[in-house]
Parts: C-alpha cells; sequence; structure tokens
C-alpha cells in the first residue's frame, strides 16, 4: 500500500454505459464479474454478455434492451473495478447511478458477486418485452446552459411540467440535467410542454428508448413483483461505505441489510433518485481526491462534472476549470472515467 | 510549553482500543448493549460513528489553527454524547445549540439524508462563505434541513427564543396555522452549566416554569451539558442538579453523560416526557470537558495535570468504544479502522476546504444585514387587508372615523394588521384587557381574541424571547415594551439575538418581528427616569435594526405597515419608538386647533422605510395667522432648516410657526426614521436653506443628531450648523425634567442665531 494513494470515490453507471462503441471491448477480458453473469444468463437461457459484446453490429433493440443493456453495463463495470490498483487508490465510498446503484451494491460487498449478477438480471428481465415490457419512458432535458451554469427558466420549465401533467415526475436529479419519467401520454405532453433546445449533437427535450419509467410510482408493480422474487437474496453490511440515490449513507458498522433490501426495492424504484444529493453527499462526507467512472462509457462524467462545478469541489468553478482539469499533468484528472486509456491508467492495475 | 492534550487524548484512544478484551462471541446487532436497554448495538454502533467524527472534527480544527488556517477551535470533546438526544429526538425537532453540541449536530445529520456535517463544520472553521449556513461569519451549528437555528450561544442568550419557540407550538395550532416541528414537536436548547446561572437564562426557566404552572403547553427540553467549569471557573459541586431538580416548573432527569447506555436511557425518557405532556424539562449530562476552553486555552494555568487526566481517564468516545468491543458488537480492529477512516477522511475534508473562497469585501459581509427591496416593500405595506374581515374585524372602519390622536390611529393600524395577517400576534405587558398603559391596544384582544393579543410576564427578556421563538416558529410577533427604560435589561436579545440571526445565517432563519417601544420625554405631570427616558444609542447600534419614530399617527400607521411588510418580506427586524407625549396630543399651536389629530390613512397609504417628511410653511401655519403665499414659497429659498422628529418636530413646528411671523422662512425636516437616517431627503434640505439647526430631545452624547452633523460635516461644503440636545441625565420627576430636557425657547434662540450667521 503506498502511502501517496489517492482517495477514490467509485460512481457505478446506468445501463446508457453500454453503447455502440463498446462493442467488442469484453473480449479477451478476464472477469469472474463477467463469468459470473455469463454463467447465471447461460442457465437462464439468455445470450450471455460476452456474446452479446461479441457480435458483428451493435443492435439498439437488442444491446440497448433492458433485459441486455442492465446486465452488459453491470459486468463490464465490474469488470473495471477487478482491475483497480490498490497501490494507486483507496477506494473510499461507493455509489450508482440509477441501475449502477446493484452494481455498486455487489462490488461495496452488500450483496455477493452471484447475488448481485441476479439482481440486475431480474429487474432487466422485468423489461423484456415478453415480460411485463417497458413501463411508460424517460425523457432528459437539460437545467444549464452550454457552459454548466444553472439556468432557472429551465428548471422552471421542468417544474412547470411536472406539477400540471398527469403521471409525470422526476425520475432522476442528474447534474445539470432532469430525467423526467411518466407515461407515454405524459412524456408525450412534456414534449410539447418543454421547449426545444440544441445542445450539440442533441435536441431536448430527448426521449430516452426503450427505458422505463425508473424511479416513479409507476414502476410501484415492478417493486413489489422484485420484492417477491428476490426475497432469496442474501443481503450484507457492505464492506465499503455506499451512499445511496437520497444521499444517505450505508456503512459497514451500522447498515441494517433489511433495510437496505428494502430500499433498494422499494424507494430506489419508485422514488425520485437524486444522483445530485448522492454525489454532493458522497464528496463532503468522503472527500475523494478523484471520482473513479468504471464501465464501457463516460456519458455520466458531463453529469459529475456539473455536480463537483456546482460545489466548487477542488476549486474547480467552471466547466472550463474542470475540463482543464482533466489534462493536468500535475494533479491528475478529477474524473477517472476507465474507458480512456489514459484515466484508466491512473486507477487501475497496467494491463 | 503546554502540553498538546490532543495529542494525549487521541493516542490514548488507540492505546485503550488495542488493549481492550473482546468479547468471546460476536452479540447480534439487535441485542441490548447492556441487558434490559433499549439501545441496540446497531443504533450504539450508529452513535459511535458520530461521536467519533466529531472527535476528529475538534482534532482537525486544531490541525487548521496549527497551520493558521483555521479560526475556531472551541471544542465538543468530552460532550460529544449530546448525540443521544438527537438520538431520541425526531430530525423536524427544532434544536438551538450552544457550541460544544457538535455530537448532536452530527448524530442528527446521519439521520437526514443528503447531509454533509463534516463538511460544513470544516467549512465553518476556516471561515469560508462557501460553509451553507453562516456563509464564513461564523463558525456555528446550523442547518435548515435539520431543523438546526445557527447559535453562537456564549452567554445562553437563545434559551429565552426556544422557549418562545416551544410556548408557539400550541398557540399556532389553535391559530390553525402550521409551521416548523409540527404540532407535536418539541423544541431543545442545549447550554452549559456555566451559563445556567446567566440572568437570561434563568429568565428562560422562568417563562418556561410560569407557563406551565399556568397550563399552557411549553414543550422545550432543556438540555444542560455540565462539564463543571466555566472556562477556568469551578461550578460547585452538585449546583446544576441541586438548582434543577426541584424546580416546581421543570421536570428534571439527570444522568452520567459519560455513560452512553445511562444517557441515552435518560435522554429518551426525557424526549418521551416532555413530547407526551408538553411540559418544560432538564436533561442533566453530567460529563467532562477535555482539550481546554478551546486551542488557546492553557489549561494547566488553573488545574492540575491530575484533574485533566482524570477527566481524560473518563473520555466519552473512548468509553463508547470499548463497551461495543467487550459487548461484542464490534472487535477492536473495526474499531480503530473507523478511527483511521474518519481521521481520513476529515483530513481530507480538511484540505479540501482550504481551497474554499472565503468572505473578500465588507459589502459581502454585511449583505444579510438589510436587504430590503423598497418596491416590494410598498406593493406589500398598501395591500388592503381582506375587506370582508375588516368590517368583521372592526365594525365601523377606522377610516370612517373622526380625526384621531396618535395613540388611536396606532390602534386601528395595529388592529388592521392584525386582519391582514392571521399569523400576527401581540403581547406584552397590560396590552390585553387593560388595553396597554396608555390604552395604545385597547378592545385589540377582544377583537382579534386571546390567542393573539395577550399580555407577557413582567420581563422584557421573556418579551423578546417570546417574539424571537414564535418568529423563528412562523409567526409575526408585534411584541410591545412598556417603556423605552425597560428595554434595556433585555436588549441583548434584540441586539445579539434577533438582529443577528439573519447575518449569521444569510437570511435562511429569520425572527421577523416589530417591536413597538413607548419612550421618550416630555409627559406632563408624570414620570421621571423610567417613563420618560430618551437614550436611543442602545438601538441605534444594533446592525441591520430599523428604528421608527413618527411623531404623528397617520405617520405611525404607515411606518408600522412598511416595517411589517419588509419583516414579512425580509425578515426584517424593526422598532418602532412612540413617543408617550404625543400618544394624546391633539393641538399644535394651542390645545384646541385639532392640528394634531388626523384621519385614519387608508389601506393605501405607507410611509417607505428611511423617508423623511418636510414641513413647510404651508403645512404649520397658524389658520387664520397671515397669509401664506404659496407662489412665494415656490420661489423663495427657505433661510433655515430645522431637522427633528417626534416631540421634537412638534415643538419645532410651533418654533417655525414664530419665526414665520417674525418673516423667515423656514422648513422643518421630519427624518421620521432613526435608522436608517434619510439622507438624501437630509442633504437636499441642507442644499435649498443652507442652514440646519438640528434639535434632537434625546442625549447630548450617543442622540440622534451626531449622525445628522457628522454626514453634513463631512461635505465639501457644509451648511451653516447648529444643534441642540437634551442633557446627559437620567429624566428628574416633576417640573425639574424640563430643566435637562429642550423647551421651544432654546429652539427659538438657537434658530435666530443660526439665521444670524453670515
Amino acid at each position: 500500500m503506498s502511502p501517496s494513494r489517492r482517495r477514490a470515490l467509485v460512481l457505478c453507471p446506468g445501463r446508457g454505459s453500454y453503447a455502440r462503441d463498446s462493442l467488442g471491448s469484453l473480449q479477451g477480458v478476464d472477469s469472474p464479474a463477467l463469468d459470473t453473469f455469463d454463467a447465471l444468463r447461460r442457465s437462464l437461457g439468455r445470450p450471455t454478455v460476452r456474446e452479446l459484446d461479441a457480435a458483428e453490429s451493435f443492435r439498439g433493440s437488442l444491446h440497448a434492451a433492458g433485459e441486455h443493456a442492465s446486465s452488459l453495463t453491470a459486468a463490464a463495470s465490474l469488470a473495471d473495478l477487478e482491475a483497480l490498483d490498490p497501490d494507486k487508490i483507496e477506494v473510499v465510498a461507493v455509489c450508482g447511478n440509477s441501475m449502477g446503484w446493484y452494481t455498486a451494491l455487489a462490488f461495496a460487498g452488500a450483496l455477493s458477486l452471484e447475488d448481485g449478477a441476479r439482481l440486475v438480471e431480474t429487474m432487466g428481465s422485468y423489461q423484456a418485452r415478453e415480460e411485463h415490457g417497458v413501463v411508460g419512458g424517460q425523457l432528459v432535458y437539460p437545467l444549464v446552459d452550454g457552459r454548466w451554469r444553472p439556468d432557472p427558466a429551465l428548471l422552471g420549465a421542468v417544474g412547470a411540467a411536472v406539477a400540471a401533467i398527469p403521471d409525470l415526475y422526476w425520475s432522476i436529479r442528474l447534474g445539470g440535467q432532469a430525467v423526467l419519467g411518466g407515461s407515454t401520454e405524459a412524456l408525450a405532453a412534456a414534449q410539447e410542454a418543454l421547449p426545444a433546445l440544441e445542445r450539440g449533437a442533441h435536441r431536448y427535450p430527448l426521449r430516452l428508448p426503450l427505458h422505463s419509467a425508473f424511479h416513479t410510482p409507476l414502476l410501484a408493480p415492478t417493486a413489489a413483483r422484485a420484492g417477491r422474487e428476490l426475497a432469496g437474496l442474501g443481503w450484507r453490511a457492505p464492506r465499503l461505505p455506499l451512499v445511496d440515490g437520497r444521499g444517505a449513507e450505508w456503512r459497514p458498522l451500522t447498515a441494517d441489510p433489511a433495510a437496505l433490501r428494502d430500499y433498494t426495492l422499494g424507494h430506489q424504484v419508485t422514488e425520485p433518485f437524486d444522483f445530485t444529493a448522492m454525489l454532493r453527499t458522497a464528496l463532503g462526507a468522503y472527500a475523494p481526491d478523484l471520482v473513479v467512472l468504471p464501465g464501457p462509457g463516460s456519458s455520466l462524467g458531463g453529469a459529475v462534472g456539473q455536480v463537483l462545478v456546482e460545489l466548487g469541489w477542488q476549486g474547480l468553478r467552471s466547466k472550463d476549470a474542470f475540463v482543464r482539469r482533466q489534462t493536468d499533468p500535475e494533479r491528475g484528472p478529477v474524473l477517472a472515467a476507465m474507458r480512456w486509456p489514459d484515466q484508466r491508467g491512473v486507477v487501475a492495475r497496467s494491463a | 510549553m503546554a502540553v498538546n492534550r490532543a495529542s494525549i487524548v487521541d493516542q490514548n484512544f488507540q492505546d485503550a482500543i488495542a488493549a481492550t478484551p473482546e468479547a468471546a462471541a460476536p452479540a447480534h446487532p439487535e441485542a441490548p448493549l447492556r441487558p434490559g436497554s433499549g439501545l441496540t448495538g446497531r443504533r450504539a454502533l450508529a452513535i459511535l460513528e458520530s461521536v467519533v467524527a466529531t472527535r476528529h472534527l475538534d482534532l482537525e480544527a486544531r490541525e487548521l489553527k496549527a497551520r493558521n488556517e483555521g479560526f475556531y477551535t472551541i471544542a465538543s470533546a468530552g460532550h460529544e454524547l449530546n448525540a443521544v438526544v438527537a438520538d431520541c429526538s425526531r430530525p423536524t425537532d427544532p434544536a438551538f445549540l450552544h457550541y460544544r453540541s457538535g455530537g448532536f449536530f452530527v448524530h442528527r445529520a446521519s439521520q437526514v439524508p443528503g447531509s454533509t456535517p463534516l463538511l460544513d463544520v470544516l467549512l465553518g472553521t476556516v471561515a469560508s462563505s462557501d460553509e451553507p449556513m453562516a456563509g464564513g461569519r461564523h463558525k456555528v451549528f446550523g442547518s435548515l434541513a435539520l431543523a438546526v437555528p445557527p447559535q453562537t450561544s456564549t452567554i445562553a442568550s437563545h434559551l429565552p427564543k426556544a422557549v418562545g419557540a416551544a410556548f408557539t407550538i400550541a398557540r399556532r395550532k389553535r391559530l390553525g396555522l402550521t409551521g416548523p416541528g409540527g404540532d407535536d414537536g418539541i423544541v431543545i436548547c442545549s447550554f452549559g452549566d456555566a451559563s445556567s446561572n446567566h440572568s437570561t437564562a434563568c429568565g428562560a426557566f422562568n417563562l418556561a416554569a410560569l407557563a406551565d404552572h399556568q397550563n399552557l403547553p411549553c414543550p422545550v427540553l432543556f438540555v444542560c451539558e455540565d462539564n463543571g467549569l466555566g472556562i477556568s471557573v469551578r461550578t460547585p459541586q452538585g449546583w446544576v442538579e441541586s438548582r434543577f431538580r426541584n424546580d416546581p416548573g421543570i421536570k428534571y432527569f439527570g444522568c452520567d453523560g459519560l455513560d452512553l447506555v445511562d444517557a441515552w436511557e435518560t435522554a429518551r425518557a426525557a424526549v418521551a416526557y416532555v413530547r407526551s405532556t408538553r411540559r418544560p424539562t432538564l436533561l442533566h449530562l453530567r460529563l467532562v470537558r477535555l482539550l481546554g476552553h478551546a486551542g488557546s486555552d492553557v489549561e494547566q494555568l488553573y488545574r492540575s495535570s491530575g484533574e485533566i487526566e482524570t477527566d481524560e481517564a473518563q473520555d466519552p468516545v473512548l468509553a463508547t468504544a470499548r463497551a461495543l468491543i467487550t459487548g461484542g458488537f464490534a472487535s477492536r480492529q473495526q474499531v480503530l479502522e473507523l478511527y483511521r477512516e474518519t481521521r481520513a477522511r476529515v483530513a481530507a475534508l480538511g484540505r479540501e476546504v482550504v481551497t474554499r473562497p472565503r468572505i473578500e469585501s465588507a459589502e459581502e459581509v454585511m449583505a444579510p444585514l438589510a436587504p430590503r427591496d423598497p418596491d416590494a416593500i410598498a406593493a406589500e405595506a398598501t395591500r388592503p387587508p381582506e375587506a370582508e374581515a375588516r368590517a368583521a374585524f372592526w365594525g365601523r372602519l377606522p377610516e370612517e372615523e373622526r380625526p384621531r390622536h396618535m395613540a388611536m390611529l396606532i390602534n386601528r393600524g395595529l388592529g388592521d394588521l392584525l386582519v391582514k395577517y392571521p399569523e400576527a400576534i401581540l403581547f406584552g405587558e397590560d396590552v390585553a384587557r387593560k388595553g396597554g398603559v396608555y390604552h395604545v391596544t385597547a378592545d385589540l384582544q377582544k377583537r382579534a381574541g386571546v390567542g393573539r393579543v395577550f399580555n407577557s410576564p413582567l420581563d422584557e427578556t421573556s418579551i423578546l424571547g417570546m417574539a424571537l421563538g414564535s418568529a423563528q416558529m412562523g409567526l409575526l410577533p408585534l411584541p410591545e415594551i412598556q417603556y423605552l427604560a425597560y428595554l434595556h435589561n433585555a436588549v441583548d436579545q434584540l441586539r445579539g439575538e434577533a438582529g443577528s440571526q439573519s447575518f449569521f445565517s444569510q437570511g435562511q432563519v429569520r425572527n421577523p418581528m416589530v417591536v413597538r417601544i413607548a419612550g421618550l420625554a416630555y409627559q406632563k405631570g408624570f414620570g421621571g427616569h423610567f417613563h420618560n427616558d430618551n437614550g436611543v444609542a442602545a438601538l441605534l447600534e444594533i446592525p441591520g435594526l430599523v428604528v421608527a419614530c413618527p411623531s404623528n399617527g397617520p405617520d405611525a400607521v404607515g411606518m408600522m405597515r412598511s416595517l411589517v411588510a419588509a419583516a414579512r418580506l425580509h425578515g426584517q427586524v424593526g422598532v418602532v419608538l412612540e413617543p408617550i407625549a404625543l400618544y394624546m396630543t391633539k393641538g399644535l399651536h394651542d390645545d384646541d386647533d385639532g392640528r394634531w389629530l388626523f384621519d385614519y390613512p387608508g389601506p393605501e397609504h405607507h410611509v417607505p422605510i428611511g423617508s423623511a417628511r418636510l414641513w413647510t410653511a404651508q403645512d404649520y401655519a397658524v389658520e387664520g395667522g397671515p397669509a401664506v403665499d404659496p407662489e412665494a414659497l415656490l420661489d423663495a429659498a427657505p433661510e433655515l432648516t430645522i431637522v427633528s422628529f417626534a416631540n421634537g418636530l412638534w415643538m419645532s413646528l410651533r418654533v417655525a410657526e414664530q419665526l414665520r411671523r417674525q418673516g423667515r422662512t423656514v422648513e422643518v425636516l421630519d427624518i421620521r426614521w432613526l435608522k436608517p437616517l434619510p439622507e438624501a431627503a437630509l442633504l437636499a434640505a441642507a442644499g435649498r436653506s443652507g442652514r440646519v439647526l438640528v434639535v434632537d430631545e434625546c442625549r447630548r452624547n450617543s442622540g440622534v443628531a451626531d449622525a445628522i452633523l457628522a454626514l453634513y460635516a463631512e461635505l465639501d461644503t457644509p451648511p451653516r450648523l447648529s444643534r441642540i440636545t437634551g442633557y446627559d441625565t437620567y429624566i428628574p420627576l416633576g417640573d425639574a425634567a424640563n430643566l435637562v430636557l429642550i423647551q421651544e425657547d432654546d429652539i427659538l434662540d438657537a434658530a435666530e442665531r443660526l439665521l444670524e450667521v453670515e
């Protein structure tokens, strides 16, 4: 253990992490996590993660479907985390965005790898078309301008839409973005109500295809079903501190496994997921030197940067400062997205 | 050189844990920590986490100070188990904490997701403007989300408002209103053994007991954290228990605040008692003070090493950890890992906070003091009360009455405020059935009800404490101080508490109120000093306070409307200093001319804060006297400006008329607001005449005139200036009062002299 190792917050991404350019990224990776997911999926008669990853082309209807995308993301994230180098970093706390919470539970030891995989598989399977299918949907809308400065008018528009449109809810407070969940009708109304915006390559409001309205009351039946079907999971106190989507901490000495189960299969599914509060709390409680983002994607990096800038964490008070810091040769990046080799090298063992 | 006790306490903990025998077998986390106790191992471990974190905050504060990066080292060390009170209460119960209640603060935060108490406390320690409550203005325990208003609480001055807040819970419900803490909340306030002797604290204990004696619910939990020392002064052995155990109005619970199970069980019982009975309760935690009074305190100067080491051996964080290890709820290794991990994150946070910004300008410091928006205040002040409610309240509307004197118009103005703001309450000595000693509040109790207009005990600290507490609980208090002379025993409630709350919370925690104070001299045939006090310096020096001093009824009503609007909108604390001698005055130039009786100003009327009123000859000339030519007045520059307020204004108008009859043109400027002064109007008036006589009926030393003269004196071309004031003395009884107060002849002489100056 090196005395100079950096304090790291692990942030497990949600299922949007595995995308078109992720294809093939798991090939040749030797990982107990991948093995565990693949064994489970094989036993369930589903294509393995490695098989999905080996496809010749990325098909949204396959790779982005709930029953596969969740497993791809979780397995890939856990495989990345296996590569963390304890001589370079000390993981001081763990959190996860949306379904990344399941990954976080497994990584922090609140569930065994097997039970973590079962949780991911089960929750994902509920979104398979032959099951209940997708319930409602989600859309994304920005709350900041192009330089990550909060725009009260955008927040006001979102608040007004949620207040006015039946069955439309806050799903995720995601740094500089709002993720809204609701019924198909509610989302259509929201798309009408929210002023159209362009940011980079995207037009907003942006519908997320094949996503259920997670973290809203519409998922109450899903939560109830999960409670029944996942009764056999072996919940434990985590070996590393966890911070959840309310900003509540679950600590090794004091976490109550039954309460952790109830939160994960209840509140976490049906109530808004406050990514911003989660990250703010994790930073303010554990003072990490950097945030580690495992998994095949890095799209969550913007939301991380927005929260860091909002807090002025480590003196970062603008988007420009954050971007500069990411390539600061002396201090190193404040966000290490493991998909990028240079940032991976900061936290992981050499290949 | 002083021994570093922080290092010793720190090392002692680690050595003692390493030597603590472990239980033969692990215990179930839901098992009681001690047989028969309701405190489970898991809950005790959560408390351990909080108290270890609190300890490391104290150790880190010393480190930051040593590096010259931190500014506050008063520690919670030895007191950490006040965390049990947080554990046994609800996070929504308002808690007014003193500066050693870090354990409570950190533990309550652990119950509210999204809290970052370690970061927040350290941001306060380094006085960063990022600190979320005080913004670097002080190191406080304070958080809106945790229902902890920020306190500095060095002298127990927060106890009266805690009692006021507790009293308000039931009163608020009775008025059909809701607010912080809910209807079954309790109010918690902590303080030390030494400050329990403070007369402010004693007033609060008395107020709570007095309420209880009258069967009025007052669910306040006083938490006396008794470490036996007030800086270097020992509290006599057994004093706190002896003082409170048999207090008829306050239920006493005492315990060993160094023993987790005893402290937790007792706190639980005390909280349950106060919540269920709604009666004042005192929880006496006997504990020790570790790490001295503050980082700068060399404890060895007044305590022996043996005494210090005896206390250190009773370290409650260590005792708690040992109980958990020997009970089988944690291993030595787990506790040491918790200690190490917490130290590491607190140290990392210490490195983070020193990168954060600090306050950089005087403007930034003062921004929370007076955040007034004049347009918004005007709109709110002139928003009419609901017409039907008003008609029901008054029967015949005040503006339909004949012209009335100031006392009556204030009465009508207060009534309208009670109609307009259902959350407004009015209280003070004799204000209810008697209607006040000058009948200013006559019939208001009958009209608004006993729940909203009521008599207070005869204690100004209690009156203002009630105002503070009720305001923080969502009401709009309109307290009355019967005489200005009575304010002074309680002025810290305005100065140290009411005035500072917005400052220490960046406006997040407010105590909006308008305090009416009857004062100033010139009562004919009544008085002596205590009823004629004219010392106003104690009010004028309070940062952010607004002080109104009307000379007539319509102004008084309009000024109250502005102050109440500012209170409602911005949390403003305002004072109306009402000149008693003008309450019943009817005439100006003679008793029968009716010139000081006025129509009640309709709801559209208000007097903007800091605005003066100019009286020209047209306004004050005797009817039927020598004609006033309005055209000539417009053309001719005045030869003299008399600047005054209250009784001085009334006398100055009479003198101005005498001068007018001598052919002089005189304007009289009523400043109306003693703070903030109407500076623009003062400068404009001086610019017109070039001669200014300031008539300040208050004392010569630290009166109102000083600031006005300074304003003029600092001009490049000051006007010709003169002032007359009262003498620096208490006011004697009877006609002798006139020997030390300004008389009209004095004003006339001074005016004539000034008019002769080239």
